[in-house]
């Protein structure tokens, strides 16, 4: 209480804190069973990681607000922990309080047509519920709505004398592209050495980075897994986990690299022994977009038991796993932006011109026996949403069935989790699938 | 509201303005002339002129459906790129001999995507990498777009685009900023010649004809408005602020309910003329970058530059003596719907009422928006 009284925009934080220690709990009751163990150890990592801000805000240590696709292997190195402002709609979406904050944030006069997740993050900033941080970092891809909501932080009276850097991203992913990223991102670590007063040690880079392609080795691995009929895994481990031992709560740490030893060792276990998430595997999906985090209790586990439907993939979980050339300091920086720029997941698809869309279609129908694709149609990726007939086409070329849902990924009122299912079943049911 | 616009050089503004391939357009490609379609007022029209090619700014003027495009977009797309695309697919853009898209957008962009997979018959098409920020690293980025584009252009229609054509080009296009500019210093006046309608429908038909021919035109308008003196009739005198707004009936709901419009933050308005390309530099690549991504009035598309905005609309206000500001913003555009939510904060502040107006790109609902405009005009007291 002393420090919300101190800090009242540590509230929410905390709260989200509160949650997940809840959350951990449940899952210990399950602790039986290796996959909750490995979700306890990930719980465990985001436990952490909220601790530290919560450490640094008490104890007036520097701290960083920005995204997992800006690099964070550089703030491991340089021992800085960061938050994302985008935090709850992409970790804590589950929490009880989600879409009473949604509505406050639509009062606030930022209507309804604006993706959730930055009206979300719009509302923290603007109602103080945003831990302060040393400096920014502020995101300016892969949708409009990412430099609209650093728009008003950098207007924001509370945030206006934060320092903060924007790395510009181009258009492209080519070798000019990367160069000129690359420039950027080692502005931006100039910046935070400014700011924070901790100084990039190239050797930690390296570690970080040598950490770094170790998880996402070990990720590709897994993958490799869920390529078995039946896969060993559903929606309910993979994917959103990876990313974010991978890409937020352990980027570039040796724990990340145990904790997908683990996963792969479990992964390995289920596929000898011909067993998966459900009893009997129907339908292999692929999920081309964020889980829906606001309603995922209500509808992902239907999939399963009604249908026998498995997400084999999905957008978070599959990408080129590029490896950073760790011999230079040259090739590092270019590794960085090429894997922030074009390989993150979301930024891959939606920073440039839509043929990702394609061919991550393409790739994943062909590698992992995808029997339907699903394009969820969040009401904020407009980008995507503009892409929907090349994908449709790409699909019907594959002659893999292909559904647009129009959904809200996070407030499950804008289409009910039971409408979402009557279209599906409808589709699923017309395709002859399951 | 009516002003004394009678002449026959405004009646081809208009026709510019009400059809895609007006009379001016078609001459020029009677005499083999070539027309480049471009999105987006941050493609530096200069480089089209300067490869002897009539830049033509997209957009969907007459489009009453959006039924085969929907195939390519969805219902949360803005309508603009929606009925320009079907358009695009039904081909009353045959008449362009390419196109120029730009990442402007979440939606215009993926025009560019769709483009080049669906309407196969185009054979220029090219896409534009723009930069969020401004700062000197971006207009270096930005001029070798730029060069890159010159590059493009020189190749596939056969030109040679030199320095001196180039800034001969910039001297043009200039000089129509400044004759707008005047068109503009006449809304200034307590009884303005010209309506804010017919003002866009001059800005629109700048965008579908060759430069030159414009400029005579603009001279030929602004002799016969000099010294005369418009109606008094309105009630307000009013900005408008946003994106895309190629409709001059949009501006004449409002206009006829007593609102008159007399300046704007527009990219069909005073964004793409209010300050000049610099001439003083020398190299003219440098200077169509500065002035694209430093230097104009910028929108929300350029990350950093919220005060500046705000500052040119409160400037601009006191300038042209508005009484307040409407904001109007089409469906499912994210950039102008933050934009208006701290522009609204900040012109209170100011003092300065806004009114905030959702719309399509067709102009529809004129019901509602008329008792939307009455109300704000009763609000503020007028």
């Amino acid at each position: 209480m002393a420090l919300i009284d101190k800090h009242p925009e540590m509230a929410r934080y905390i709260s989200e804190l509160e949650w997940f220690k809840f959350l951990r709990e449940q899952t210990m009751a399950l602790i039986e069973i290796p996959e909750m163990q490995l979700q306890v150890k990930t719980l465990d990592s985001l436990l952490s990681m909220y601790s530290r801000i919560i450490d640094a805000v008490e104890n007036k240590k520097p701290f960083l607000a920005s995204y997992y696709c800006l690099a964070p292997e550089l703030y491991t190195a340089m021992n800085l922990p960061y938050y994302m402002v985008m935090q709850t709609p992409f970790l804590a979406s589950s929490v009880p309080y989600l879409l009473q904050d949604i509505d406050a944030a639509e009062e606030m006069g930022l209507g309804n047509d604006l993706c959730t997740a930055i009206r979300l993050s719009i509302y923290y900033v603007e109602a103080n519920l945003s831990p302060l941080p040393t400096c920014a970092l502020n995101l300016l891809y892969p949708c409009d709505g990412a430099p609209l909501l650093h728009e008003v932080i950098k207007r924001n009276k509370r945030w206006r004398n934060i320092p903060m850097f924007a790395p510009d991203p181009p258009y492209y992913a080519d070798e000019r592209s990367l160069h000129y990223f690359a420039s950027e991102l080692r502005k931006m670590v100039k910046f935070i050495e400014k700011h924070t007063g901790r100084k990039l040690d190239l050797d930690e880079l390296k570690k970080a980075l040598d950490n770094s392609n170790q998880m996402f080795r070990l990720w590709d691995e897994y993958n490799q897994l869920r390529r078995n009929v039946p896969s060993p895994h559903g929606w309910g481990i993979g994917g959103p986990q990876c990313f974010s031992q991978a890409w937020v709560y352990q980027a570039g740490t040796p724990e990340g690299v145990d904790w997908f030893k683990k996963l792969v060792e479990i992964a390995e276990l289920n596929v000898k022994a011909g067993v998966g998430p459900v009893p009997e595997e129907k339908i292999r999906l692929f999920w081309f977009d964020l889980l829906p985090f606001g309603w995922v209790f209500e509808f992902l586990p239907w999939l399963e038991s009604e249908w026998g439907a498995v997400m084999v993939m999905d957008m978070f979980a599959n990408y080129p796993y590029t490896m950073i050339d760790t011999s230079s300091e040259e090739q590092m920086w270019l590794g960085l932006a090429k894997r922030n720029l074009f390989d993150s997941p979301m930024v891959r698809q939606a920073r440039g011109v839509a043929d990702n869309f394609a061919t991550d279609i393409k790739r994943i129908v062909k590698d992992y026996k995808i029997d339907v694709v699903i394009w969820p149609g969040h009401m904020g990726h407009k980008d995507g949403s503009a892409t929907v007939g090349i994908m449709r086409e790409t699909c019907r070329d594959l002659n893999v069935p292909f559904i647009h849902l129009g959904l809200d990924l996070f407030d499950k009122r804008y289409s009910t989790p039971d409408q979402i299912k009557d279209k599906i079943s409808q589709f699923f049911r017309a395709m002859g699938l399951g | 509201m009516e002003t004394p616009i009678k002449s026959k050089v405004f009646e081809q503004f208009n026709e510019a303005t009400r059809t895609l391939l007006n009379p001016v357009l078609k001459d020029w490609k009677k005499q083999g002339g070539k027309i480049l379609g471009y999105f987006c007022s941050t493609v530096p029209e200069e480089l089209i002129t300067a490869a002897g090619l009539t830049p033509f700014r997209m957009r969907a003027t007459g489009s009453t459906s959006t039924e085969m495009s929907d195939a390519f977009f969805s219902s949360i797309n803005c309508s603009f790129p929606r009925h320009c695309f079907n358009l695009a697919l039904t081909g009353e853009f045959k008449f362009l001999d390419g196109v120029i898209c730009i990442n402007s957008c979440d939606h215009v962009r993926r025009i560019y995507d769709n483009w080049i997979r669906f309407v196969p018959d185009t054979q220029f098409v090219e896409v534009m990498s723009l930069p969020r920020k401004t700062d000197a690293a971006q207009v270096a980025w930005y001029r070798e777009e730029i060069s890159l584009l010159r590059g493009k252009l020189e190749k596939h229609f056969g030109v040679k685009i030199s320095d001196k054509t180039l800034w001969k080009a910039i001297r043009l296009h200039n000089e129509t900023r400044r004759l707008q500019k005047q068109l503009y210093e006449l809304r200034k006046k307590e009884k303005p010649p010209i309506t804010g309608s017919e003002m866009l429908a001059v800005m629109v038909a700048g965008t579908a004809m060759p430069k030159a021919q414009y400029n005579n035109m603009l001279r030929e308008l602004l002799n016969e408005l000099s010294g005369v003196e418009g109606t008094g009739d309105h009630r307000a005198r009013l900005m408008i602020v946003g994106g895309i707004l190629d409709d001059p009936a949009y501006v004449k709901v409002i206009e006829d309910q007593g609102g008159l419009v007399v300046t704007d933050s527009l990219c069909f308005g005073t964004r793409i003329m209010w300050v000049e390309v610099d001439e003083s530099l020398s190299d003219p690549l440098e200077a169509l970058a500065r002035y694209y991504v430093a230097d104009r009035p910028s929108c929300p598309r350029f990350y950093g530059e919220h005060d500046n905005r705000t500052k040119y609309i409160i400037d601009m206000c006191r300038e042209f003596k508005c009484d307040g500001v409407i904001g109007e913003r089409l469906m499912f555009c994210d950039s102008w719907l933050v934009e208006h939510y701290m522009l609204g904060q900040d012109l209170k502040a100011a003092g300065i009422p806004m009114l905030k107006l959702d719309r399509e790109y067709i102009t529809g609902g004129v019901g509602q928006l008329r008792t939307r405009v009455q109300a704000f005009l009763e609000t503020i007291g007028r």
